[in-house]
């Protein structure tokens, strides 16, 4: 599903430094790791590049068979928009849509029909249990309700790969260990692959194996 | 607390951190100051000209008796001997026409030794008369300073005057002190003038200076009683106020038309202060959570404003002196209208008038500022503190408030003009638009409940944006209305008012050539027996005759231009463009008269009323058989039969004649026998193709500086357009960031922008094109009206409004589309991590 081969990247200017350091990492249909690392030590710049959103300077990443080095911008836009599902520490709901509108913009954006796109948000939005908030706004709900929201949004077009960057950072305890239940639960359930970057060893153990990102490379964490 | 740091985080900073936005903000206020201080400066400094000149032909008088057919100078012993009267002098004034150029000169003739007593100045030239042979040369004219200086004469050189159909030469015998006489006149022995002019026996005025000490009231009230029923008594300031009232309503709405841009400059101020307080809430909220009183964030939100304005006030006085120097100097005193050919007016600025125009620009920004330093006093704290931008998309309507501006308009457009100003009818456009402003939000709404739906993403997400942030619609919708509107309706009113002169003068002059020598009180004319032979010439059908006069609808009014027209073979009303006829009859010997709309407004005449015409001295019973559209007489015109006017005055002299030429005949072709029949004259041959096209020029000269400030309030809506729609976009980085996440490419993000300002744009253009239709009506019918007393029919530039929408909606649209590449240049990627 996910392969990343010896991947290099160096930010330039002022505070030039290298990120990351010839990381490589395979990611097979529904694995769920997590990825560990201090601040700064690359673990967003890592999903941004699996993303598409970054181009690595050297190294490969190839996702759902694509080389995104291959592909262009608009290419790269096409492979996310259809392969990739993204949750964020900061919900990013877009506050101007309703639940269910949020949750359906990704499979407008895919071309699904009217008709289509209802059942679908319905289907997803039952199983992250808000489906009797589809019509409020974002600034309605609470930070785990949000988050609920940003799941569904994340799989409503059933991705291969959902990218998770610290999705419970701004969340309680409590909140934080539903949401992560339930976003296992949905990648389990569509066989999507899952990468969750935390700094939380307990969202970490949620996950099948854990890797942490240091100077030194990617590497799978001992206690997994 | 210290002052400081609190100034510094929510004074200084937020003044540093959009310096563009502050400068486009300082540029505004600036440039509706610069314009209204220079049109101001520009309308003193010509009005202070005026009314000296005019001030300087009385000298030291305390009054004055005129009269528009002139006094027989019998009248003067008998004033001089009035008891209280220290000294009278008699003037006979006449326009000599200029043989060797367009226009005539102001020629004045005075009893030297008397009135050197009342103009200290003209003391000069009683000194030389008494020399030498001057004293009782009649082609002796000393110039003013002014006329010698236009007219390029110095003492020795000669001057052509046209008196009738022949040239009398003058001696420039000196030129007197500039200080003597500021107006553009020359002055000659009161008797030659009587003489060469054919006055004997007439006076134009008689300057009257009271004995010390003597109550006025007293011997104006003797004088008048001396007097004709068309002769005044007047005093000197009165007499400068007259000179000065024909241009006041062109002054005025001037003025009211360079203040159109500072209350453009002000509604921007307003527009993006409200932006960002709304940006800036949470802010705010963050501020009054560590203790910043409610008051003192009004006083800093009003105090950034004021800054601005202030520095904006001081840029403006500077730029407005510039263009006020550059204006006198370029187009003169009248900017262009024509009001005051040959004034030379020199630009003085005084201290109050800078602070006065300085206070101006700070309050319109500190007014500007006012409600949204309120809303930004008043943000609820906690709700401002959570997560989700929540005031954004509330939209209060103000149905009721709506409702009561525009009655309000509507009843202050019934008031009538104040002063002689069209006061309410500005006031009723300033309602009409703030009025507009204020329905906006439940004109959005409307629109967003009606938007078509489309499966278009990004129009989807557009759509929902601008709902989701009403507010923020709401305001760059407004600013475009406000700009756009104000746009529509000049351009509604001068495309109806160019089009209705256009029409006029293509139906006022229907023969094929027209021979003009002279006008109202000029030397110069033609004799009836060469308008005859003019009519007799080979190739011509049949002519008509006009003779221009001085004439008088009330007593102790102003003069009105009579015109007697013959009736040969185009009976009058067909000459005219009548807008009210009457089937009823004169009674008794009343003549027939048309009357011009000026005329008839101005003095509450109606078709079918019986009025009186005082005419050379003669009190003729009239009766207005009709009203006419008239574009040429601001102070009012009568036509009445030349037979008419011949029988009343004996005066058979013609100014105009218009001939109807033969099937065929090249109307060029009769250049030369004309020639031949007046060899000796300066007359005006023109064709109505040469006449339209110079009414046309006049008037594009006259409209030219409207032009120009219109321009500048578009200039300044443009900045408010592109100022609340960039700031906007600039703050969705974090949205776009999400939207590329989600698979948005940066064409559809582009494209969801151009919806969005194309959206916010055609909502604008449209409620301007509405709001600015009304406000052209207002202008025509009421403004216009009651400013020059002329009506003009409606005419909209449809090609002109529909390409400045287009081009305003593209603007709109262009500047959503630039101001997103710029916010996505920097990483958008990043952008997600930051708290929106």
């Amino acid at each position: 599903m996910l392969a990343v081969e010896k991947v290099n990247k160096t930010f330039v200017g002022a505070r030039a430094r290298v990120v990351l350091h010839e990381i490589s990492l395979q990611l097979a249909a529904g694995q769920y790791i997590a990825i560990m690392g201090e601040s700064g030590a690359g673990k967003s710049t890592l999903l941004n590049l699996i993303a598409g959103l970054d181009v690595p300077d050297s190294g490969r990443i190839v996702v759902a068979g694509q080389d995104m080095a291959t592909l262009d911008d608009a290419g790269r836009t096409r492979l996310r928009r259809a392969r990739m599902g993204f949750i964020f520490q900061a919900f990013h709901l877009l506050p101007h849509l309703s639940v269910a509108r949020n949750v359906g913009l990704p499979l407008a954006l895919n071309g699904a029909v009217s008709a289509a796109i209802a059942v679908r948000v319905e289907e997803i939005l039952g199983a992250v249990g808000m489906l009797d908030r589809q019509h409020d706004l974002p600034n309605q709900l609470s930070g785990g309700e949000m988050q609920r929201v940003a799941i569904a949004r994340a799989l409503a077009h059933r991705p291969s790969l959902v990218l998770a960057d610290e999705p419970t950072g701004n969340l309680d305890a409590d909140s934080a260990a539903e949401v992560l239940a339930l976003l296992r639960t949905q990648l389990e359930r569509d066989n999507a692959a899952g990468i969750l970057v935390t700094h939380s060893t307990v969202a970490a153990a949620t996950a099948q194996r854990v890797y942490r990102l240091t100077q030194r490379g990617l590497h799978e964490h001992p206690a997994a | 607390m210290q002052a400081w740091p609190l100034i510094d985080a929510a004074l200084v900073g937020p003044l540093r951190r959009s310096p563009g936005r502050n400068a486009l903000l300082m540029v505004a206020i600036a440039l509706g100051v610069a314009l209204g201080f220079a049109i101001y400066l520009i309308n003193r400094s010509a009005a202070d000209e005026v009314s000296l000149a005019a001030r300087s032909l009385y000298g030291l008088a305390d009054l004055a008796i005129e009269s528009a057919a002139g006094l027989d100078e019998e009248l003067y012993p008998r004033i001089a001997a009035v008891p209280g009267v220290a000294l009278a002098s008699p003037v006979v004034e006449v326009e000599g026409k200029l043989a060797d150029r367009r226009g005539s000169l102001t020629l004045l003739g005075v009893d030297a030794f008397r009135s050197r007593q009342l103009q200290s100045s003209l003391a000069a030239l009683a000194g030389t008369m008494s020399r030498g042979a001057d004293a009782f040369d009649p082609q002796a004219v000393f110039l003013s300073a002014s006329a010698a200086r236009e007219l390029q004469r110095d003492t020795g050189d000669t001057l052509d005057i046209q008196v009738g159909e022949q040239t009398q030469r003058l001696r420039v015998a000196g030129v007197l002190p500039q200080a003597g006489l500021e107006d553009r006149a020359g002055v000659m022995d009161i008797a030659a003038a009587q003489w060469k002019f054919g006055r004997l026996g007439k006076l134009s005025r008689i300057n009257v200076r009271l004995a010390s000490g003597t109550p006025a009231e007293r011997v104006r009230n003797a004088i008048a009683a001396l007097l004709p029923p068309d002769a005044r008594v007047t005093t000197p300031g009165e007499a400068s106020n007259d000179a000065l009232r024909l241009s006041r309503a062109y002054r005025s709405n001037l003025t009211a038309l360079a203040l159109v841009a500072l209350f453009t400059g002000g509604f921007f101020v307003y527009s993006t202060q409200s932006l960002a307080t709304l940006r800036r809430r949470r802010e705010f909220a963050v501020l009054h959570a560590l203790g910043v009183t409610r008051g003192q964030q009004l006083a800093l939100v009003l105090a950034s404003s004021a800054i601005i304005g202030t520095c904006g006030a001081v840029l403006g006085v500077i730029l407005g002196v510039i263009a006020a120097r550059v204006g006198l100097g370029a187009i003169g005193g009248d900017l262009g209208a024509g009001y005051f050919r040959g004034l030379a007016a020199q630009l003085e600025v005084s201290g109050w008038e800078i602070t006065a125009f300085c206070v101006l620009g700070v309050l319109v920004a500190i007014i500007g500022a006012l409600r949204p330093a309120i809303e930004a006093a008043r943000v609820p704290t906690a709700a401002a503190l959570k997560a989700g931008d929540v005031t954004s998309r509330e939209l209060r309507t103000h149905g009721r408030i709506v409702a009561a501006v525009l009655l309000l308009a509507a009843i202050v457009l019934l008031l009538p003009p104040i002063a002689g100003l069209p006061l309410p009818g500005f006031t009723a456009i300033a309602l009409l638009v703030v009025g507009a402003v204020i329905a906006m939000p439940s004109i959005v709404r409307m629109v967003l409940r009606y938007a078509p739906v489309a499966r278009s993403i990004p129009y989807q997400v557009a759509i929902a944006q601008i709902a989701g942030t009403a507010r923020y619609a709401t305001l760059s919708v407004s600013a475009i209305l406000v700009s756009f509107s104000l746009m529509v309706s000049m351009a509604i009113m001068v495309t109806s008012f160019r089009t209705s002169l256009d029409q006029w003068t293509q139906r006022i002059l229907p023969a094929d050539v027209y021979v003009r020598l002279g006008y109202v009180d000029q030397s110069a004319h033609l004799d009836a027996g060469t308008a005859q032979r003019l009519g007799a010439l080979p190739g011509v059908a049949h002519f008509e005759t006009g003779r221009f006069a001085r004439a008088q609808l009330a007593l102790s009014s102003q003069p009105v231009t009579l015109i007697a027209r013959s009736a040969n073979q185009t009976p009058i009303p067909s000459a005219l463009w009548l807008t009210g006829t009457t089937q009823s009859q004169p009674r008794g010997d009343a003549i027939r008269a048309w009357v011009s709309e000026a005329a008839a407004d101005l003095y509450g005449i109606r078709t079918g009323d019986s009025f009186v015409l005082f005419l050379r001295g003669e009190r003729l019973d009239a009766f207005a058989a009709g009203i006419w559209r008239d574009y040429e007489h601001q102070n009012g015109a009568v036509v009445i039969d030349s037979a008419d006017y011949v029988r009343a005055t004996g005066d058979t002299a013609v100014n105009t004649v218009s001939l109807w030429l033969q099937q065929g005949v090249d109307p060029h072709g009769l250049e030369n026998a004309i020639r031949d029949l007046l060899p000796a004259t300066q007359y005006d041959l023109r064709t109505p193709p040469d006449l339209r096209r110079l009414s046309l020029q006049a008037f594009d000269r006259t409209f030219a500086i409207t032009y120009l400030l219109e321009l500048v309030a578009v200039l300044i809506g443009l900045f408010g357009i592109a100022a609340g729609i960039s700031a906007q976009v600039l703050a969705r980085r974090g949205e776009f960031g999400v939207l590329r996440h989600l698979g948005f490419t940066r064409a559809q993000i582009a494209a969801m922008l151009a919806i969005e300002g194309a959206v916010l744009g055609a909502v604008g253009v449209l409620i301007g094109l509405l709001t600015g239709g009304v406000v052209g009506l207002i202008l025509i019918y009421v403004v216009n009206r009651q400013s020059f007393h002329w009506s003009m029919d409606l005419a909209a530039p449809g090609w002109l409004l529909a390409s400045l929408s287009a081009v305003l909606i593209a603007a709109a649209a262009g500047i959503a589309v630039v101001s997103g590449r710029q916010a996505m240049s920097t990483d958008v990627v990043k952008a997600v991590k930051e708290d929106w």
